[in-house]
Formats: C-alpha cells, structure tokens, sequence
C-alpha cells in the first residue's frame, strides 16, 4: 500500500509541485489543505501516513497547527515535518524545539523529496 | 524522535528513484507546465518587488507596501529553486531581509533593490 502524505501548504504552487513530486517520484498519495485549520480537518479524516507543514501561513501558522494536532488523539501520533523557507539559525531552533520529527528547507529539490522524508522517517 | 534536519541527510538519501533518468524526465515536464501556469502569479509577484523599490527611492513606500513586499519576497525565494532558479532564490532572499525590519531600509539601497527585482525579473521571463 502507497504512502499517504497531507500537504498543508497555503501557497499553490509550493502545494503543487510538492504534491507532483511525491505521487510521480514516489509513488505516494498525496491529500492537500491550503490553511492549517483545513489540515487539521484532512488529518483527522484521511489518517496520513506524515504530514508536510509550512510554517508561514495566514492565520493558523505551522507551528499553532503542530500544536493542535498533537492535542487531538486522532492525529498525535502522525510524523509531522515543517517546510519553511527560513534560513535563520534562530527560527531553525524554533522550530526543532517544537517537536517535530524535521525541518525540511524550501526550496527543495522536486526530485529528492520523498527521499528526504522517507530518510528522515526511517521508511524503506 | 531526534529532530534532524533533512538539508543534511538529502545527500545521504539518494535512491534509485531519484536516479531513474526516464522518472526525472516526466517530473521536469511536469513541473514545466505547472511553471508556465503559475508563470502570471510569480511575474506579479516580481513585479510588487520592482514596485517597492521604485517607491523607497520616491519616499512613498507604506508599511502595507513594505510588509507586502517582504512576505512575496519570501515566497519567492521559496518557490523559484525549487524550479531549478537558484539564483532568483538568492535574489528573493536579499530582498526579504532587506526587508525584514521594523522600518523601511535607507533610501541609500534602493538603487540595489532596484537591481535585484530587475534582475528577478529576467530570470523569471527567461525560464522556458
């Protein structure tokens, strides 16, 4: 059985080609949301394998959704890994004090993304 | 689990997969036609950079038009690397930490801001 993957993402083509990147390169589904407070919604109902989460989104940011999917019993569990395109050493130490499982970089290579993910989660 | 951070584990991570020349063929057709349809969006997006630093060098540029700028810079810098445009990521970062403080940056750099959209812009229209 594929991988199952939730993109939550505001920006359409960030959203997109990750989305594209994933299915043609992996072989994974992909389920997407364009607000965190949508994400939240798809991860309770499609039970994602990992999720994608951009930190910089209009009202509910990557980090406010990280925090309620971990209150939800239904999505604590699930691996969640920020996508960000801050490159301060600062926000970096932010983020990796949340709790995620990573922080991966925007841009990213469409090519190596789901080796990034499936490397960082210990998938085959 | 250890947060690790995946920049450092890319390298380490390559598979066949991302090897498979004919599956980098179809993703790099793919994410051509998806450039050309997000092509308007990021061409106005360049475009309210140029704007910004055409109205820091006039002195007419609002805290809206500054906190705008900033925010498309850093979708910008975001998105055009992961279409392969290394340097307009670059570009889009500069312009965002410029951009990055509390108050508009001296008037003294707006011939580079100037320069940096400019140059955005023709990497932007010259992506096929």
């Amino acid at each position: 059985m594929p991988r199952k993957i939730l993109i939550i993402d505001d920006e359409d083509d960030i959203r997109e080609v990750a989305a594209l990147s994933l299915e043609s390169v992996a072989g994974w589904e992909v389920v997407t949301a364009s607000s965190g407070a949508q994400g939240l919604a798809r991860a309770v109902e499609h039970q994602p394998d990992a999720i994608l989460l951009d930190v910089m989104m209009p009202g509910m940011d990557g980090p406010s959704t990280f925090r309620e999917l971990r209150k939800n019993p239904a999505t604590a569990k699930i691996p969640v890994l920020l996508l960000t395109a801050k490159v301060q050493t600062s926000d970096q130490r932010r983020f990796a004090d949340l709790g995620v499982e990573s922080v991966l970089f925007k841009p990213f290579d469409p090519l190596t993304l789901a080796n990034e993910i499936s490397g960082v989660l210990g998938w085959k | 689990m250890t947060p690790s951070f995946a920049m450092k584990t890319a390298a380490q991570s390559a598979s066949a997969s991302a090897s498979d020349p004919a599956k980098a063929r179809e993703l790099s057709a793919a994410l051509d036609l998806l450039w050309t349809r997000f092509l308007p969006e990021i061409r106005q997006r360049a475009d309210q950079l140029e704007d910004a630093a055409a109205a820091l060098a006039a002195n007419t540029l609002s805290t809206a038009q500054r906190e705008a700028a900033h925010h498309v810079a850093h979708n910008l810098a975001g998105t055009l690397g992961t279409f392969n445009l290394t340097r307009g990521t670059e570009l889009a970062r500069e312009f965002e930490l410029l951009f990055s403080g509390e108050v508009a940056p001296a008037n003294t750099i707006a011939g580079h801001l100037a320069a940096i959209a400019r140059e955005l812009r023709t990497i932007v229209d010259s992506r096929k």
